[in-house]
């Protein structure tokens, strides 16, 4: 016990000695929050559109009573309309709106090529309403939207936040495998440490053991993070997200396994894992939602183990909701890859000689 | 010079050898564009989003269907038909089967919107076209159309905003059917775009300057100074200096070898960008050029930069991850970045990437200046000066003895 407690804190220095895997497992994500938290406003997220209006002439109630009915829509007026203009160019607007009385003119940033298409979809909902309004009609149809979802105030960002999480302990697990263990090997760290008394076993638990500690301070901050300077709510069930952390860790730590058993080199196992995660990174939902992917996306999407990472972490940070049996499901699986490899791992990967 | 264009050919072909550096560097890029293009270049058009709805119609009276309702339910369901060969159709929609129970439908489809599984549930309610004729003729409150949806979810929310567009434009018909609304009296609606593009610029021609200066950085700040902290660490550069080989002639040479990866990326990008996504923006301008050029030097001398501040590779990597994520995603080479709080402002405003990339949209007419032109050109500039200073008095050609 004693040695492996040795050997648990040999990893531990060696894992904090490593400038690389220190930064991508507890600063990347921090990093991310941070920079996504401010750049889209954190709780608020995307969906807010800054409406400039300048109005020609006098006051007008129904539009004043329109504007002041839009949902996600914040309104600020102008005395000019070169300021407006200026401001939208700026950025500082999205959405400019110009009326004169008779004509509703909608002025747009041409180059706001994301947030583009959002903007348009405001201006119409916007122009539709009033024109009802001035011919003193009023709706046939109106839609009355119910929120079965969360009762949680997040956006967008709320459910970043844990896609950001998942994809650290992914990272985390794979690197441990493909990155660490490789790395070991390809240096003759392995075989030494094999000709010694300790088993393959003793050496790949401490290492786990280290990158499941670091796993969970690495997406416990982030959390932290996301809830105290973007006021994020969360709802998180310690239980299931200490077992979650675990089983997306011990199972990305199988997926390096296969990684580091189909790359012939061990060296460019890590590079592959790097590859494979940024990859996953951009198809799993965790920046924006799988549905507004073309068809063979999605379909690569739903191969991806990261997808239901994601998936998990959101129900366990509380943001979103999942049927429990697709939640044990997937955890059932992420440990199954875990358990199910560490004897291929301990018999294969952690092995003497280059392969 | 004959040694110099020959270290610049290793320098080039030993990167192209390089799996890691030829995918980061040269194929990353390149996946990226096409990821984001796929995504946001498509962004609200259709044929390309499909979102799963359920549908449930409750407005039946002894006399049968409602009017209104079954209008309604025309609508949606003629949204999921595809819109032209070879294209999505923006809903799936699914229907209670004949004889199944409505109430349980509901029950069920609520519970998967909730799972996350259904993007929005529509549910014409009960004396739903008896309102809506009430509110046709000014006598009550418009009929309600139950959306049932998930807020936090995203794809919910985009499935909802078009059931609220659907219900406008169906408004205005119904209306303009019944002879109440009268389209000679329509509000007029414009749009114009402000600044000096004056139309929409495509997403892909936005992205692609953007994903070349990237591919330009993060060569410059990873394989320059890699580059040269491996060869320093690994005594590869010391056997350079026992050869009549100048510590300048290895500069140019390798700084040759890396403007020579940067023409490759940069000409692969273009390719894919024209002829895979049809990207219309063209680069053979004067000013684009200097653009271009400026870039590729200030990345090369930022990767020196790093090289000379980092004592060992692997501090020069972590400094170069250190710096390549926050720079790379707030000079607005993705996305337009507006609205930051002063300290993540301030990395805009000293990031070169950010000046670069102003400058060259500007030229390229995809994007708006936010700052005056010469600082596009002047803090760039001056960061190659700096760089020139630090790496002339710190930077170490070889191990420390």
């Amino acid at each position: 016990m004693k040695a492996f407690r040795e050997l648990l804190w040999t990893q531990a220095r060696v894992f904090l000695r490593d400038k690389i895997a220190l930064f991508f497992t507890l600063f990347f994500p921090v990093v991310f929050i941070l920079i996504f938290g401010f750049v889209w406003g954190g709780a608020e997220g995307p969906g807010m559109v800054t409406l400039g209006v300048f109005i020609v002439g006098e006051p007008d109630p129904v539009l004043d009573e329109v504007l002041s009915s839009q949902a996600g829509v914040s309104v600020q007026t102008y005395n000019d309309v070169a300021r407006l203009e200026e401001d939208i160019a700026r950025r500082k607007v999205g959405l400019g709106l110009v009326w004169d009385g008779r004509t509703l003119l909608f002025l747009q940033d041409p180059t706001r090529v994301q947030e583009g298409n959002a903007l348009a979809q405001a201006a119409r909902g916007i122009a539709a309403e009033i024109d009802l309004r001035r011919q003193g009609l009023t709706p046939v149809v109106a839609v009355e939207r119910v929120n079965v979802g969360r009762a949680l105030g997040g956006g967008w960002f709320s459910m970043v936040v844990p896609g950001i999480m998942a994809f650290s302990a992914l990272f985390s697990g794979l690197l441990a495998v493909s990155g660490r263990i490789t790395q070991m090997k390809e240096r003759g760290l392995l075989d030494r440490l094999l000709v010694t008394p300790m088993s393959s076993t003793a050496l790949l638990v401490s290492i786990a053991t280290v990158r499941l500690v670091v796993g969970f301070i690495s997406t416990s901050i982030t959390l932290g993070l996301a809830a105290v300077l973007f006021r994020v709510e969360f709802d998180v069930n310690w239980g299931l997200y200490t077992v979650f952390v675990l089983a997306a860790t011990l199972g990305s730590m199988g997926l390096g396994t296969v990684i580091a058993l189909l790359v012939r080199r061990p060296g460019s196992a890590s590079t592959v894992a790097s590859i494979a995660a940024q990859i996953m990174l951009f198809l799993s939902g965790v920046y924006f939602p799988v549905e507004i992917m073309p068809a063979f996306l999605r379909a690569l999407s739903a191969a991806f183990p990261l997808t239901y990472m994601v998936e998990g972490m959101r129900y366990v940070t509380g943001v979103a909701d999942l049927s429990p049996t697709r939640f044990a499901l997937i955890t059932a699986g992420l440990l199954v890859v875990g358990f199910g490899l560490f004897p291929v791992l301990s018999r294969y990967v952690v092995s003497v000689g280059r392969r | 010079m004959k040694a110099v264009f020959r270290l610049a050919r290793l320098s080039f072909v030993a990167a192209l050898r390089e799996k890691e550096t030829l995918f980061w560097f040269v194929l990353f890029p390149l996946l990226l564009l096409s990821i984001l293009t796929l995504v946001f270049g498509q962004l609200g058009q259709e044929g390309k989003m499909n979102f799963r709805v359920a549908l449930a119609d409750l407005d039946r009276g002894p006399s049968g269907r409602g009017q209104f309702a079954a209008v309604v339910e025309e609508v949606f369901l003629s949204l999921s038909v595809p819109p032209g060969p070879g294209k999505e159709p923006l809903f799936t929609v699914r229907q209670p089967a004949p004889g199944e129970d409505e109430r349980q439908f509901i029950l069920e489809q609520t519970e998967a919107v909730r799972l996350g599984r259904v993007a929005v549930l529509i549910v014409i309610p009960e004396g739903f076209s008896a309102a809506a004729l009430a509110a046709l003729s000014g006598s009550g409150p418009p009929a309600l159309l139950g959306v049932y949806g998930s807020r936090g979810d995203a794809a919910s929310g985009m499935a909802a905003t078009i059931v609220d567009q659907v219900a406008a434009r169906l408004n205005r018909e119904l209306l303009t059917v019944a002879g109440l609304y009268r389209s000679e009296e329509a509000t007029a609606v414009r749009t114009e775009w402000v600044g000096d593009t004056g139309a929409p610029v495509a997403y892909v021609d936005f992205l692609l300057p953007g994903m070349v200066l990237m591919g330009f950085f993060v060569a410059g700040l990873f394989s320059v100074s890699g580059t040269i902290l491996f060869s320093r660490d690994m005594k590869i550069l010391r056997r350079y200096w026992v050869t009549p080989l100048r510590v300048l002639q290895y500069f140019g040479g390798f700084s040759l070898g890396y403007l020579a990866m940067c023409v490759l990326q940069f000409a692969l990008l273009v390719l894919v960008g024209r002829f895979g996504f049809g990207a219309s923006v063209t680069f053979a301008q004067p000013l684009a050029v200097v653009y271009l050029v400026l870039g590729a030097v200030t990345f090369l001398a930022l990767g020196f930069l790093v090289a000379s501040l980092a004592k060992t590779a692997q501090s020069g990597m972590a400094i170069a991850n250190l710096v390549n994520m926050p720079v790379m995603f707030l000079s607005g080479l993705f996305f337009p970045v507006a609205s930051l709080p002063l300290f993540l402002r301030v990395i805009v405003l000293v990031s070169p990437l950010n000046y670069v990339a102003e400058g060259l949209r500007f030229s390229l007419g995809t994007g708006q200046l936010t700052v005056p032109l010469t600082l596009t050109l002047l803090v760039p500039l001056g960061w190659i000066g700096l760089s020139v200073l630090v790496v002339v008095r710190r930077l170490r050609w070889d191990v420390a003895r």
